[in-house]
């Protein structure tokens, strides 16, 4: 791989976890609405989120320093099923972190010892976000079942 | 007669011999090399670090699923309040490991008849005898925590694949870690 495509590569990956960031970060701006005021459960909601604005920014800046524009956020997002009730709004947390774990894990492909460390590290908190969320562990956060051998 | 009708009456055992006797000296040990096949061509070259660093892995991962038995085996023998829970996460969790493991060794690929690797056996896994449920989980949340960092941490020049094998599977173990200490509290 040449550093122009490897460099292409990262930002690509990169551009990736940010938009899934930015997702995280109104999805949890849905979860706490529906979280009783002052709740441990709403506690931490909040903790996650700003754990969730620091990547986005940490993110923002390493594609920055590599000559890229970050990508916009959008305006909205389309939940992945309806929110109505404290318990859904945990389980959409915890759908929030799965799905920043995978785009995380992608980026733990990129060759440059920066960006996959980074990566390692960012799906190794969402995992544990969604682990509190959900009080269960998996054997392979973020890894498609497609990708494991049988 | 010309020098082809000369050749047509001889043997080709007859020509090679000739052949080889015509050949300077520095020729033959080429020859004999020829002879001796694939060995003659050298050892063969060490595994990628890569290869040495699955291996490493694999054998960490086998230390843990022993780890666990004999977890289990202490807290089934105890029979102390707390061991219901601590027993039935520490299978959870044993499950989980058995599959990393299952998953490690399928991406290690090794010629057919080569020799494996001297292999030492696995360390005694750090459980005390009479512990307390809450002690054998406090020693498996360590481990966990300690194979979290050690996977982290030996990232850098992984193939992709691999690599996220490995974040994968770091990040699993380190979710073991709440997940025991909820079992401690129950």
């Amino acid at each position: 791989m040449t550093t122009t495509s490897a460099n292409a590569a990262a930002v690509a990956a990169l551009q990736h976890a940010l938009a899934a960031e930015q997702a995280a970060s109104y999805g949890y701006g849905v979860v706490g609405a529906y979280l009783t005021a002052g709740s441990a459960a709403e506690n931490t909601a909040g903790t996650y989120w700003i754990a969730h604005m620091r990547a986005r920014d940490q993110l923002t800046e390493m594609i920055s320093a590599r000559g890229a524009t970050p990508v916009a956020s959008a305006v909205a997002y389309e939940l992945p099923f309806p929110v109505a009730s404290a318990a859904t709004a945990a389980r959409l947390a915890a759908t929030i972190e799965d799905r920043v774990t995978r785009a995380y894990l992608l980026l733990v492909a990129v060759p440059q010892a920066g960006p996959r460390g980074f990566g390692a590290e960012q799906v190794r908190a969402a995992a544990l976000r969604a682990e509190s969320w959900r009080g269960s562990t998996e054997a392979f956060p973020g890894l498609p079942a497609s990708s494991l051998r049988r | 007669m010309t020098d082809e009708s000369a050749g047509a009456g001889l043997s080709r055992r007859a020509l090679l011999g000739s052949a080889a006797a015509a050949l300077p000296v520095a020729a033959l040990p080429l020859l004999l090399t020829a002879c001796k096949g694939v060995q003659a061509l050298g050892t063969p070259p060490p595994p990628a670090p890569s290869i040495d660093r699955l291996r490493a892995t694999i054998r960490a991962e086998e230390l843990v699923v022993a780890t666990y038995a004999a977890a289990i085996a202490h807290l089934q023998a105890s029979g102390t309040a707390g061991a219901g829970s601590a027993l039935a996460a520490a299978h959870t969790v044993q499950a989980e490991h058995t599959e990393h493991l299952a998953q490690l060794r399928s991406r290690l690929i090794e010629p057919a008849g080569a020799p494996s690797p001297h292999a030492s056996p696995l360390p005694t896994p750090a459980i005390q005898a009479g512990a307390s449920p809450s002690d054998i989980l406090a020693a498996l949340e360590h481990a966990e925590q300690a194979a979290s960092d050690r996977l982290i941490g030996d990232l850098a020049g992984l193939p992709p694949a691999l690599a996220q094998l490995f974040a994968s599977i770091a990040a699993s173990e380190a979710t073991h870690v709440p997940f025991l200490q909820a079992a401690a509290q129950t």
